[in-house]
Protein backbone atom coordinates (compact mmCIF):
# COMPACT_ATOMS: atom_id res chain seq x y z
CA UNK A 1 0.00 0.00 0.00
CA UNK A 2 2.60 2.50 1.14
CA UNK A 3 5.07 1.80 -1.64
CA UNK A 4 2.37 2.41 -4.26
CA UNK A 5 1.63 5.76 -2.69
CA UNK A 6 5.29 6.67 -2.40
CA UNK A 7 5.58 6.03 -6.13
CA UNK A 8 2.77 8.54 -6.56
CA UNK A 9 5.27 11.37 -5.97
CA UNK A 10 5.86 12.13 -9.63
CA UNK A 11 9.25 13.02 -11.02
CA UNK A 12 9.12 16.20 -13.01
CA UNK A 13 11.19 18.44 -15.21
CA UNK A 14 11.79 20.56 -12.09
CA UNK A 15 13.95 17.88 -10.46
CA UNK A 16 16.02 17.44 -13.64
CA UNK A 17 16.31 21.21 -14.14
CA UNK A 18 17.44 21.67 -10.52
CA UNK A 19 20.19 19.05 -10.82
CA UNK A 20 21.43 20.46 -14.15
CA UNK A 21 21.34 24.01 -12.80
CA UNK A 22 23.40 23.03 -9.74
CA UNK A 23 26.03 21.42 -12.00
CA UNK A 24 26.19 24.59 -14.11
CA UNK A 25 26.32 26.81 -10.98
CA UNK A 26 29.17 24.77 -9.50
CA UNK A 27 30.98 25.12 -12.83
CA UNK A 28 30.61 28.90 -12.68
CA UNK A 29 31.73 28.91 -9.03
CA UNK A 30 34.90 26.93 -9.71
CA UNK A 31 35.77 28.75 -12.93
CA UNK A 32 35.42 32.23 -11.47
CA UNK A 33 38.70 33.81 -10.28
CA UNK A 34 39.60 33.55 -6.58
CA UNK A 35 38.95 36.60 -4.41
CA UNK A 36 41.95 38.92 -4.04
CA UNK A 37 41.75 39.00 -0.25
CA UNK A 38 39.85 35.85 0.75
CA UNK A 39 41.29 33.49 -1.87
CA UNK A 40 39.57 30.19 -2.72
CA UNK A 41 37.32 30.18 0.33
CA UNK A 42 35.28 33.01 -1.22
CA UNK A 43 33.73 30.43 -3.58
CA UNK A 44 31.53 29.32 -0.66
CA UNK A 45 29.73 32.63 -1.11
CA UNK A 46 28.23 31.32 -4.40
CA UNK A 47 26.39 28.67 -2.38
CA UNK A 48 25.93 30.52 0.91
CA UNK A 49 23.87 33.45 -0.40
CA UNK A 50 21.67 31.44 -2.83
CA UNK A 51 20.87 28.89 -0.11
CA UNK A 52 19.68 31.53 2.38
CA UNK A 53 17.59 33.14 -0.37
CA UNK A 54 16.07 29.70 -0.89
CA UNK A 55 15.34 29.54 2.85
CA UNK A 56 13.62 32.95 2.70
CA UNK A 57 11.53 31.70 -0.21
CA UNK A 58 10.56 28.56 1.70
CA UNK A 59 9.58 30.56 4.79
CA UNK A 60 7.57 32.90 2.59
CA UNK A 61 5.72 29.85 1.24
CA UNK A 62 5.07 28.85 4.85
CA UNK A 63 3.67 32.30 5.64
CA UNK A 64 1.42 32.55 2.58
CA UNK A 65 0.19 28.96 2.95
CA UNK A 66 -0.52 29.54 6.67
CA UNK A 67 -2.60 32.61 5.80
CA UNK A 68 -4.44 30.73 3.08
CA UNK A 69 -5.13 27.83 5.46
CA UNK A 70 -6.59 30.19 8.06
CA UNK A 71 -8.79 31.70 5.35
CA UNK A 72 -9.96 28.47 3.74
CA UNK A 73 -9.31 25.62 6.26
CA UNK A 74 -8.21 23.57 3.25
CA UNK A 75 -5.54 21.04 4.35
CA UNK A 76 -3.77 21.47 1.02
CA UNK A 77 -2.42 24.79 2.31
CA UNK A 78 -1.25 23.15 5.51
CA UNK A 79 0.76 20.70 3.41
CA UNK A 80 2.41 23.62 1.63
CA UNK A 81 3.04 25.33 4.99
CA UNK A 82 4.85 22.36 6.51
CA UNK A 83 6.83 21.94 3.29
CA UNK A 84 7.96 25.57 3.50
CA UNK A 85 8.98 25.31 7.14
CA UNK A 86 10.85 22.04 6.77
CA UNK A 87 12.73 22.99 3.61
CA UNK A 88 13.48 26.42 5.13
CA UNK A 89 14.92 24.88 8.30
CA UNK A 90 17.17 22.55 6.29
CA UNK A 91 18.40 25.40 4.08
CA UNK A 92 18.94 27.73 7.05
CA UNK A 93 20.96 25.02 8.81
CA UNK A 94 22.99 24.59 5.64
CA UNK A 95 23.56 28.35 5.42
CA UNK A 96 24.79 28.49 9.01
CA UNK A 97 27.09 25.52 8.42
CA UNK A 98 28.57 26.98 5.22
CA UNK A 99 28.91 30.37 6.91
CA UNK A 100 30.88 28.82 9.76
CA UNK A 101 33.18 27.02 7.32
CA UNK A 102 33.79 30.34 5.60
CA UNK A 103 34.23 32.28 8.86
CA UNK A 104 37.03 30.15 10.33
CA UNK A 105 39.68 30.96 7.68
CA UNK A 106 38.34 34.51 7.14
CA UNK A 107 37.58 35.80 10.63
CA UNK A 108 39.63 33.23 12.60
CA UNK A 109 36.58 31.86 14.45
CA UNK A 110 33.66 29.62 13.52
CA UNK A 111 31.18 31.92 15.21
CA UNK A 112 31.12 35.63 15.90
CA UNK A 113 28.38 37.67 17.51
CA UNK A 114 27.33 39.39 14.33
CA UNK A 115 23.70 40.51 14.42
CA UNK A 116 22.92 38.71 11.19
CA UNK A 117 24.48 35.44 12.33
CA UNK A 118 22.71 35.51 15.66
CA UNK A 119 19.35 36.45 14.17
CA UNK A 120 19.70 33.75 11.49
CA UNK A 121 20.33 31.18 14.22
CA UNK A 122 17.27 32.47 16.07
CA UNK A 123 15.21 32.22 12.87
CA UNK A 124 16.37 28.60 12.62
CA UNK A 125 15.09 27.92 16.15
CA UNK A 126 11.78 29.71 15.55
CA UNK A 127 10.96 27.40 12.66
CA UNK A 128 12.36 24.39 14.51
CA UNK A 129 9.79 25.33 17.17
CA UNK A 130 7.14 25.38 14.45
CA UNK A 131 8.06 21.82 13.47
CA UNK A 132 8.14 20.71 17.12
CA UNK A 133 4.68 22.20 17.62
CA UNK A 134 3.40 20.11 14.72
CA UNK A 135 4.78 16.95 16.31
CA UNK A 136 2.86 17.61 19.54
CA UNK A 137 -0.52 16.47 18.19
CA UNK A 138 -1.78 13.87 15.73
CA UNK A 139 -5.07 15.61 15.00
CA UNK A 140 -4.66 17.02 11.50
CA UNK A 141 -7.09 19.94 11.79
CA UNK A 142 -5.87 20.99 15.23
CA UNK A 143 -2.24 20.75 14.12
CA UNK A 144 -2.90 22.73 10.96
CA UNK A 145 -4.72 25.55 12.74
CA UNK A 146 -2.26 25.91 15.63
CA UNK A 147 0.78 25.84 13.38
CA UNK A 148 -0.78 28.27 10.88
CA UNK A 149 -1.07 30.93 13.60
CA UNK A 150 2.50 30.27 14.72
CA UNK A 151 3.68 30.41 11.10
CA UNK A 152 2.09 33.83 10.67
CA UNK A 153 3.94 35.14 13.76
CA UNK A 154 7.25 33.59 12.76
CA UNK A 155 7.61 35.55 9.52
CA UNK A 156 8.73 38.66 11.42
CA UNK A 157 12.19 37.05 11.67
CA UNK A 158 12.92 37.42 7.95
CA UNK A 159 12.97 41.25 7.74
CA UNK A 160 14.92 41.31 11.02
CA UNK A 161 17.58 38.99 9.57
CA UNK A 162 17.73 40.69 6.20
CA UNK A 163 17.97 44.28 7.43
CA UNK A 164 20.17 43.50 10.45
CA UNK A 165 23.40 44.34 8.60
CA UNK A 166 22.03 47.74 7.64
CA UNK A 167 20.73 48.48 11.15
CA UNK A 168 23.80 47.41 13.17
CA UNK A 169 26.61 47.73 10.59
CA UNK A 170 28.49 44.80 12.08
CA UNK A 171 31.31 42.58 10.87
CA UNK A 172 29.02 40.70 8.46
CA UNK A 173 29.18 41.79 4.84
CA UNK A 174 26.82 44.59 3.86
CA UNK A 175 24.23 43.82 1.14
CA UNK A 176 25.97 43.55 -2.24
CA UNK A 177 23.15 42.14 -4.37
CA UNK A 178 19.77 43.03 -2.86
CA UNK A 179 20.38 46.76 -2.40
CA UNK A 180 18.36 49.75 -3.58
CA UNK A 181 21.12 51.10 -5.86
CA UNK A 182 21.67 47.76 -7.62
CA UNK A 183 24.21 44.95 -7.21
CA UNK A 184 27.81 46.10 -6.74
CA UNK A 185 29.95 43.25 -8.09
CA UNK A 186 32.30 42.41 -10.90
CA UNK A 187 30.47 40.90 -13.92
CA UNK A 188 32.18 37.49 -13.67
CA UNK A 189 31.40 37.16 -9.97
CA UNK A 190 27.86 38.41 -10.50
CA UNK A 191 27.24 35.79 -13.20
CA UNK A 192 28.49 33.02 -10.91
CA UNK A 193 26.24 34.29 -8.15
CA UNK A 194 23.28 34.61 -10.49
CA UNK A 195 23.79 30.99 -11.65
CA UNK A 196 23.84 29.96 -7.98
CA UNK A 197 20.66 31.87 -7.20
CA UNK A 198 18.83 30.28 -10.14
CA UNK A 199 20.15 26.80 -9.32
CA UNK A 200 19.35 26.84 -5.60
CA UNK A 201 16.04 28.55 -6.32
CA UNK A 202 15.15 25.55 -8.50
CA UNK A 203 16.44 23.17 -5.81
CA UNK A 204 14.20 24.92 -3.27
CA UNK A 205 11.21 24.68 -5.59
CA UNK A 206 11.89 20.99 -6.28
CA UNK A 207 12.27 20.22 -2.57
CA UNK A 208 9.10 22.13 -1.75
CA UNK A 209 7.16 20.22 -4.39
CA UNK A 210 8.39 16.81 -3.27
CA UNK A 211 7.79 17.61 0.41
CA UNK A 212 4.29 18.80 -0.46
CA UNK A 213 3.52 15.48 -2.12
CA UNK A 214 4.95 13.65 0.89
CA UNK A 215 2.75 15.71 3.24
CA UNK A 216 -0.28 14.91 1.09
CA UNK A 217 0.48 11.18 1.21
CA UNK A 218 1.05 11.35 4.98
CA UNK A 219 -2.28 13.12 5.36
CA UNK A 220 -4.08 10.37 3.40
CA UNK A 221 -2.44 7.67 5.51
CA UNK A 222 -3.37 9.52 8.73
CA UNK A 223 -6.93 9.92 7.51
CA UNK A 224 -7.18 6.23 6.70
CA UNK A 225 -5.85 5.30 10.13
CA UNK A 226 -8.29 7.73 11.80
CA UNK A 227 -11.17 6.04 9.97
CA UNK A 228 -9.92 2.62 11.03
CA UNK A 229 -9.18 1.53 7.49
CA UNK A 230 -5.56 0.55 8.02
CA UNK A 231 -4.01 -2.51 9.64
CA UNK A 232 -3.25 -2.04 13.31
CA UNK A 233 0.30 -2.60 14.48
CA UNK A 234 0.67 -6.17 15.72
CA UNK A 235 -2.38 -7.45 13.88
CA UNK A 236 -0.25 -9.71 11.71
CA UNK A 237 1.26 -11.42 14.78
CA UNK A 238 -0.56 -14.48 16.07
CA UNK A 239 -0.10 -15.83 19.60
CA UNK A 240 2.24 -18.83 19.92
CA UNK A 241 0.56 -22.23 20.22
CA UNK A 242 2.00 -25.53 21.43
CA UNK A 243 1.66 -28.64 19.22
CA UNK A 244 -1.69 -30.26 19.95
CA UNK A 245 -2.99 -27.21 21.82
CA UNK A 246 -6.64 -26.71 20.80
CA UNK A 247 -7.38 -23.74 23.09
CA UNK A 248 -8.37 -20.42 21.52
CA UNK A 249 -7.04 -17.17 22.83
CA UNK A 250 -9.92 -14.79 23.07
CA UNK A 251 -9.25 -11.35 21.72
CA UNK B 1 -27.38 39.28 23.56
CA UNK B 2 -23.73 39.09 24.50
CA UNK B 3 -22.39 40.43 27.79
CA UNK B 4 -20.09 43.46 27.62
CA UNK B 5 -16.42 42.52 27.34
CA UNK B 6 -14.91 44.77 29.98
CA UNK B 7 -16.50 43.07 33.06
CA UNK B 8 -15.44 39.71 31.64
CA UNK B 9 -11.86 40.91 31.18
CA UNK B 10 -11.88 42.26 34.72
CA UNK B 11 -13.20 38.98 36.08
CA UNK B 12 -10.54 36.89 34.31
CA UNK B 13 -7.76 39.31 35.35
CA UNK B 14 -9.04 39.25 38.94
CA UNK B 15 -9.13 35.45 38.94
CA UNK B 16 -5.50 35.20 37.74
CA UNK B 17 -4.25 37.84 40.17
CA UNK B 18 -6.14 36.16 43.05
CA UNK B 19 -4.49 32.89 42.13
CA UNK B 20 -1.11 34.63 42.26
CA UNK B 21 -1.99 36.23 45.62
CA UNK B 22 -2.78 32.82 47.07
CA UNK B 23 0.15 30.92 45.58
CA UNK B 24 2.78 33.69 45.56
CA UNK B 25 4.49 31.92 42.67
CA UNK B 26 5.82 35.08 41.03
CA UNK B 27 6.60 36.96 44.24
CA UNK B 28 8.32 34.14 46.10
CA UNK B 29 9.79 32.03 43.31
CA UNK B 30 10.29 33.83 40.00
CA UNK B 31 11.47 37.21 41.32
CA UNK B 32 14.07 35.72 43.70
CA UNK B 33 15.11 33.34 40.90
CA UNK B 34 15.71 36.34 38.60
CA UNK B 35 17.68 38.15 41.30
CA UNK B 36 19.85 35.05 41.81
CA UNK B 37 20.59 34.99 38.09
CA UNK B 38 21.82 38.59 38.29
CA UNK B 39 24.08 37.57 41.20
CA UNK B 40 25.46 34.50 39.44
CA UNK B 41 26.50 36.21 36.22
CA UNK B 42 29.31 38.34 37.78
CA UNK B 43 30.63 35.18 39.43
CA UNK B 44 30.86 33.61 35.98
CA UNK B 45 32.32 36.57 34.04
CA UNK B 46 34.49 38.02 36.83
CA UNK B 47 34.19 41.11 39.04
CA UNK B 48 35.18 43.59 36.34
CA UNK B 49 33.10 46.60 37.41
CA UNK B 50 33.38 48.68 34.18
CA UNK B 51 32.50 45.57 32.13
CA UNK B 52 29.53 44.73 34.36
CA UNK B 53 28.34 48.35 34.24
CA UNK B 54 28.45 48.19 30.43
CA UNK B 55 26.69 44.83 30.05
CA UNK B 56 24.30 45.33 32.99
CA UNK B 57 21.31 46.69 31.01
CA UNK B 58 21.56 43.89 28.45
CA UNK B 59 21.78 41.26 31.20
CA UNK B 60 18.76 42.78 32.92
CA UNK B 61 16.65 42.54 29.76
CA UNK B 62 17.87 39.01 29.04
CA UNK B 63 16.81 38.00 32.57
CA UNK B 64 13.46 39.74 32.05
CA UNK B 65 12.88 37.81 28.81
CA UNK B 66 13.93 34.39 30.08
CA UNK B 67 12.33 34.57 33.51
CA UNK B 68 9.41 36.64 32.25
CA UNK B 69 8.47 33.70 30.04
CA UNK B 70 7.95 31.68 33.22
CA UNK B 71 5.46 34.31 34.36
CA UNK B 72 3.75 34.66 31.00
CA UNK B 73 3.16 30.92 30.60
CA UNK B 74 2.80 29.93 34.29
CA UNK B 75 -0.94 29.37 33.89
CA UNK B 76 -0.45 26.54 31.38
CA UNK B 77 0.89 24.20 34.04
CA UNK B 78 -1.86 25.16 36.49
CA UNK B 79 -4.90 25.21 34.20
CA UNK B 80 -6.49 21.90 33.28
CA UNK B 81 -8.70 21.09 30.30
CA UNK B 82 -11.71 20.83 32.63
CA UNK B 83 -11.10 24.37 33.90
CA UNK B 84 -10.93 25.69 30.35
CA UNK B 85 -14.16 23.89 29.49
CA UNK B 86 -15.85 25.37 32.55
CA UNK B 87 -14.80 28.90 31.55
CA UNK B 88 -16.15 28.28 28.05
CA UNK B 89 -19.45 26.94 29.42
CA UNK B 90 -19.81 30.01 31.65
CA UNK B 91 -20.03 32.02 28.45
CA UNK B 92 -16.82 33.99 28.84
CA UNK B 93 -15.98 35.45 25.45
CA UNK B 94 -12.68 33.85 24.30
CA UNK B 95 -11.32 37.27 23.31
CA UNK B 96 -12.12 38.58 26.80
CA UNK B 97 -10.48 35.50 28.29
CA UNK B 98 -7.36 36.15 26.23
CA UNK B 99 -7.27 39.83 27.15
CA UNK B 100 -7.89 39.13 30.85
CA UNK B 101 -5.08 36.59 31.06
CA UNK B 102 -2.72 38.91 29.17
CA UNK B 103 -3.55 41.88 31.45
CA UNK B 104 -2.90 39.77 34.57
CA UNK B 105 0.42 38.54 33.16
CA UNK B 106 1.39 42.10 32.16
CA UNK B 107 0.70 43.39 35.69
CA UNK B 108 2.86 40.63 37.19
CA UNK B 109 5.59 41.23 34.61
CA UNK B 110 5.71 44.96 35.37
CA UNK B 111 6.16 44.05 39.05
CA UNK B 112 8.90 41.60 38.14
CA UNK B 113 10.70 44.18 35.96
CA UNK B 114 10.54 46.86 38.66
CA UNK B 115 11.88 44.68 41.49
CA UNK B 116 14.54 42.90 39.45
CA UNK B 117 15.36 46.28 37.83
CA UNK B 118 16.15 47.81 41.22
CA UNK B 119 18.37 44.80 42.00
CA UNK B 120 20.14 45.24 38.64
CA UNK B 121 20.71 48.97 39.20
CA UNK B 122 22.15 48.31 42.67
CA UNK B 123 24.37 45.41 41.61
CA UNK B 124 25.58 46.68 38.24
CA UNK B 125 25.56 50.44 38.78
CA UNK B 126 23.46 50.92 35.62
CA UNK B 127 23.37 54.36 33.99
CA UNK B 128 19.82 55.76 34.32
CA UNK B 129 20.19 59.07 32.47
CA UNK B 130 17.45 58.03 30.05
CA UNK B 131 15.04 56.89 32.75
CA UNK B 132 11.95 58.71 31.31
CA UNK B 133 11.96 56.25 28.38
CA UNK B 134 11.58 53.43 30.91
CA UNK B 135 8.03 54.68 31.55
CA UNK B 136 7.16 53.44 28.05
CA UNK B 137 9.62 50.59 27.62
CA UNK B 138 8.95 48.71 30.88
CA UNK B 139 5.18 48.37 30.30
CA UNK B 140 5.80 47.91 26.55
CA UNK B 141 8.00 44.86 27.16
CA UNK B 142 5.65 43.53 29.85
CA UNK B 143 2.60 43.81 27.59
CA UNK B 144 4.44 42.25 24.62
CA UNK B 145 5.74 39.32 26.63
CA UNK B 146 2.36 38.81 28.29
CA UNK B 147 0.57 38.81 24.92
CA UNK B 148 3.14 36.49 23.36
CA UNK B 149 3.03 34.09 26.30
CA UNK B 150 -0.78 34.06 26.41
CA UNK B 151 -1.10 33.57 22.65
CA UNK B 152 1.50 30.80 22.54
CA UNK B 153 -0.07 29.11 25.57
CA UNK B 154 -3.39 29.10 23.70
CA UNK B 155 -1.73 27.64 20.60
CA UNK B 156 -0.11 24.84 22.62
CA UNK B 157 -3.00 24.28 25.07
CA UNK B 158 -3.98 20.66 25.74
CA UNK B 159 -0.95 19.31 23.90
CA UNK B 160 0.97 16.51 25.58
CA UNK B 161 4.28 18.38 25.65
CA UNK B 162 2.71 21.84 26.00
CA UNK B 163 4.40 22.88 29.26
CA UNK B 164 7.86 22.06 27.91
CA UNK B 165 7.13 23.30 24.40
CA UNK B 166 5.82 26.79 25.17
CA UNK B 167 9.07 28.39 26.48
CA UNK B 168 10.84 27.03 23.39
CA UNK B 169 8.22 28.69 21.17
CA UNK B 170 8.15 31.99 23.07
CA UNK B 171 11.88 32.61 23.63
CA UNK B 172 12.99 33.09 20.00
CA UNK B 173 9.81 34.99 19.10
CA UNK B 174 10.50 37.49 21.89
CA UNK B 175 13.61 38.75 20.07
CA UNK B 176 11.92 41.90 18.63
CA UNK B 177 10.90 42.86 22.18
CA UNK B 178 14.43 42.31 23.49
CA UNK B 179 15.90 44.32 20.63
CA UNK B 180 13.39 47.14 21.09
CA UNK B 181 14.21 47.44 24.79
CA UNK B 182 17.99 47.08 24.64
CA UNK B 183 18.54 49.22 21.55
CA UNK B 184 16.30 52.06 22.78
CA UNK B 185 18.23 52.29 26.05
CA UNK B 186 21.71 51.91 24.54
CA UNK B 187 23.65 54.81 26.11
CA UNK B 188 25.71 55.23 22.93
CA UNK B 189 22.63 55.81 20.79
CA UNK B 190 21.80 59.45 19.94
CA UNK B 191 18.54 60.72 21.45
CA UNK B 192 16.81 60.93 18.09
CA UNK B 193 17.54 57.23 17.45
CA UNK B 194 15.46 55.98 20.37
CA UNK B 195 11.98 56.54 19.01
CA UNK B 196 12.17 53.97 16.13
CA UNK B 197 13.04 51.21 18.62
CA UNK B 198 10.20 52.22 20.93
CA UNK B 199 7.89 52.22 17.91
CA UNK B 200 9.09 48.69 17.03
CA UNK B 201 8.23 47.57 20.55
CA UNK B 202 4.76 49.11 20.41
CA UNK B 203 4.12 47.80 16.89
CA UNK B 204 4.95 44.25 18.02
CA UNK B 205 2.57 44.70 20.98
CA UNK B 206 -0.18 45.84 18.63
CA UNK B 207 0.31 42.94 16.19
CA UNK B 208 0.27 40.41 19.04
CA UNK B 209 -2.87 41.95 20.56
CA UNK B 210 -4.71 41.80 17.23
CA UNK B 211 -3.52 38.24 16.55
CA UNK B 212 -4.55 37.12 20.05
CA UNK B 213 -8.03 38.62 19.92
CA UNK B 214 -8.74 37.40 16.38
CA UNK B 215 -7.61 33.82 17.04
CA UNK B 216 -9.03 33.41 20.55
CA UNK B 217 -12.36 31.88 19.52
CA UNK B 218 -11.10 29.49 16.82
CA UNK B 219 -8.29 28.36 19.15
CA UNK B 220 -10.82 27.60 21.89
CA UNK B 221 -12.87 25.57 19.42
CA UNK B 222 -9.76 23.76 18.17
CA UNK B 223 -8.94 22.26 21.60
Amino acid sequence: MTSTRMDAVPRSWLDVAAILAVVVALGFAFLSPPDSSQGEVARLFYVHLPVILGAYLAFLVNFVASALYLGSRNLRWDHWAVSGAEVGVVLTGLTLGIGMLWAKPTWGVFWTWSARLTLTAIMFFVYLGYLTLRRATNDQRSRAFRSAIFGMLAIIQIPLVHFSVSIWRDIHQQPTVLRPDGAQMDDVLRNALLAGIIAYGLVTAALLRRRYHLARIQSLVDLELEQGGGDLAGEAISPPTLPGDQSEVSS
Amino acid sequence: MTAPLWPQIKAVTGRDLSRERRSGEVAWVTIPFGAIALLLIPLAVGADIPLLRRIGPGLFWAVVMLFGILIAVRRTAAETGAQRDLVALLGIDPAAGFAGKAVASAVLLVGFELIVGVVAVLLYDIDLTRWPWLLVIVPGVAIGLALLGTLTSSIAANLDSGAALIPFLVAPLSVPLLLGATQALDPLRPSNGILPWVMLLLAVDLVLAIAGVLTARPLQETR
